[in-house]
């Protein structure tokens, strides 16, 4: 993909200012940083690595999972990790959220050991998407970003002004204002996805892991949430997300780390990586330059979300 | 500000259903016993409102343990293991008949044999919960469950017919009434239901989270494992409670936070003392059916409630189709 089209991905409503998770008065964030919005997978490959996860292996009983896996994703940056069905990355981004007991290895995020934080703390700094949320209950879009926050200890939801105003901003992060009062079980899978990012953001994170997020969206939507990563990412978040479709990998990605068999098999920029004789041997394919896929948004679309 | 609305409603029904519950009954309150009926009254009522409270938590709580709207202490057994242990305790109390301590009243057994039993339940449910591989293998082995418990509370039964009173005794537990609940019971009963209620609630933001799932639960600060054993210690003190109070009154704790969810949400801090109170409300408005209807004894509450409850239950079923789907 070129780089105007990755470009394009950015455009969108810009950011709201953010307020401060803790006290609830606007200062200065990753997302409220006048970052002029570029795209351009290269312009940003000497990044910093906020993300840091070395060595890490995790076996199930003689099973091994994942092993010896080591990989930075930097701030304000994509980082793709792509690999066959079973090849662990699931099991990556559960062990770097400290969901799973890892028998070796470590995950640092600017330098703090994240397996070594209480879990409140680590989910203060560091938020979840799933492939498709679990929550089936008709709770309305505000209180379900407002749960984002639990880790912040406030106990009273939604009601605070603090939370208010966090929810608000989240919502309009992820373009998903006009959906705040409607109910999480009646949205489509695609305004689900972004009420999911909010609801990562609500809590103060700026370092998010997703786990397949678009698998379950259709193509429109699927695009419009990798736009959404982008402009996040390009308003200084460190993105590190797991995905299936490898076109979507070249769309989004400034960087991209191939696991097979729960190793690393290769990793680099996303044109590199797809190109590789790794990527043939992780999933029996090769790039036909000629019949490559390459739809885009047909309109930058001002927001995503559907009226009602 | 709906919630609350809603909270004051139902103080303001309860009130109203335990006044009529007063002058409700055998016994001419103007005559010369008219204190001692008004008293004894007064005591069911107070203890049919609590046990009413009691379940509608626990519905709740079980519903959140399970995310399942379908969840509640009597349909998945827990009830079923209370009253089992409750009867278990009453036939040891006969058993050891004398030999039992003066300090060491049948009162204070019963809830005790009721939490073990209940706790028990509980804890088997949840470790198969963990093991099985969806909600409907948990529901299948929560009716299972309750089949066990309630047919070897049965056979405890029909082992005790030749001990008329301790006969009458067991199953008077199992069919649920408040008939001849006194201070001694509520005494005990109250604080536990007031205490498992308030620290049900104080987790009720953690619940909520729970609704996504454990691994998004986790993800999000939640300390999953703490917050399940909490719930289930809570759930299993209320369920104990109820049956404690007023024997099994079947499908308040699944049909009452079914309503009440529909009324303030989905949120526990709201739903929880929604629950509670139209829990109480639910069952005082039974009593009074129970002995207001002309019949040659009392019917048994747990009859009321069930045939008030299921069909009620049908209903509200059919109008949330969407929920459960």
């Amino acid at each position: 993909m070129s780089d105007e089209a990755k470009s394009s991905m950015n455009d969108g409503v810009p950011l709201e200012p953010q307020a401060s998770a803790n006290t609830g008065q606007p200062q200065p964030s990753a997302l409220t940083a006048n970052t002029p919005v570029q795209a351009e997978a290269g312009g940003r490959r000497d990044a910093s690595p906020a993300l840091v996860i070395s060595g890490l292996t995790i076996r199930h009983g003689e099973r091994v999972v994942l092993e010896d896996v080591s990989l930075s994703a930097a701030m304000g940056q994509v980082t793709a990790l792509i690999g066959p069905n079973g090849a662990g990355k699931s099991t990556l981004i559960n062990a770097a959220l400290g969901l799973l007991p890892c028998d070796h290895g470590s995950v640092h995020l600017l330098g703090q050991d994240l397996l070594r934080l209480d879990r409140r703390a680590r989910a203060r700094l560091v938020g979840y998407v799933p492939q498709r949320s679990r929550l089936s209950a008709p709770l309305p879009v505000r209180e379900v970003v407002a749960l984002g926050r639990y880790a912040l200890g406030g106990s009273f939801g939604g009601v605070l002004g603090a939370t208010r105003r966090a929810v608000d901003e989240a919502l309009a992060a992820v373009d998903a204002t006009p959906l705040a009062e409607r109910r999480f079980n009646e949205l489509s899978a695609g305004e689900a996805q972004r009420v999911l990012v909010a609801r990562a953001l609500a809590g103060g994170a700026r370092t998010l892991l997703l786990d397949e997020p678009t698998a379950a969206l259709d193509i429109g939507h699927a695009l419009s949430l990798l736009a959404l990563l982008r402009r996040l990412a390009a308003n200084g978040c460190t993105v590190l997300v797991a995905l299936h479709q490898l076109d979507e990998v070249r769309r989004v990605a400034d960087h991209a780390v191939l696991l097979h068999h729960g190793r690393v098999a290769t990793s680099g920029a996303p044109e590199t990586v797809m190109t590789s004789p790794q990527l043939t041997a992780a999933f029996g394919v090769e790039t036909d330059p000629a019949g490559a896929l390459a739809f885009r948004l047909s309109t930058p679309r001002s927001s995503p979300v559907e009226p009602r | 500000m709906r919630a609350l609305l809603v909270w004051s409603s139902l103080v303001v029904v309860l009130g109203v259903v335990a006044v009529l519950g007063l002058s409700i009954g055998r016994g001419e309150l103007s005559g010369q016993n008219g204190a001692v009926f008004l008293e004894l009254r007064a005591w069911r009522i107070a203890a049919a409102a609590l046990a009413g409270a009691a379940l509608g938590m626990g519905g709740v709580l079980m519903q959140g343990l399970f995310r399942n709207p379908l969840a509640s202490p009597d349909l998945l057994g827990t009830t079923a293991f209370a009253l089992l242990g409750g009867q278990i305790v009453l036939v040891l109390v006969v058993l050891a008949g004398a030999s039992l301590p003066m300090w060491l009243p049948a009162e204070l057994l019963l809830p005790i044999g009721c939490l073990i039993g209940a706790a028990g339940a509980l804890v088997g449910l949840l470790w198969l919960a963990e093991r099985a591989s969806g909600l409907t293998t948990v529901l299948v082995v929560g009716f299972l469950l309750a089949a066990l418990g309630s047919s070897a509370g049965t056979l405890l039964t029909s082992l005790c017919r030749d001990q008329w009173e301790l006969m009458r005794a067991l199953q008077g537990l199992s069919l649920g009434g408040v008939d001849g609940t006194g201070p001694a019971q509520l005494a005990l009963g109250a604080p536990l239901v007031l205490i498992a209620g308030m620290c049900a609630w104080g987790w009720g933001r953690a619940l909520d989270v729970l609704l996504s799932g454990e691994t998004e639960a986790a993800a999000l600060g939640v300390d999953v494992a703490l917050v399940r054993r909490w719930a289930l210690i809570w759930t299993a003190t209320l369920t104990a409670a109820a049956v404690a109070l007023g024997g099994a009154a079947v499908f308040v704790g699944l049909i009452v936070p079914h309503v009440m969810r529909n009324l303030v949400g989905v949120t526990h801090r709201r739903l929880i003392p929604a629950s509670a109170l139209g829990g109480a409300v639910f069952l005082v408005a039974c009593d009074n059916l129970a002995r207001a209807l002309p019949t040659t004894g009392e019917l048994p509450l747990g009859v009321v409630t069930g045939l008030i409850g299921a069909p009620l239950f049908i209903v509200v079923l059919l109008r949330s189709r969407q929920e459960l789907a």
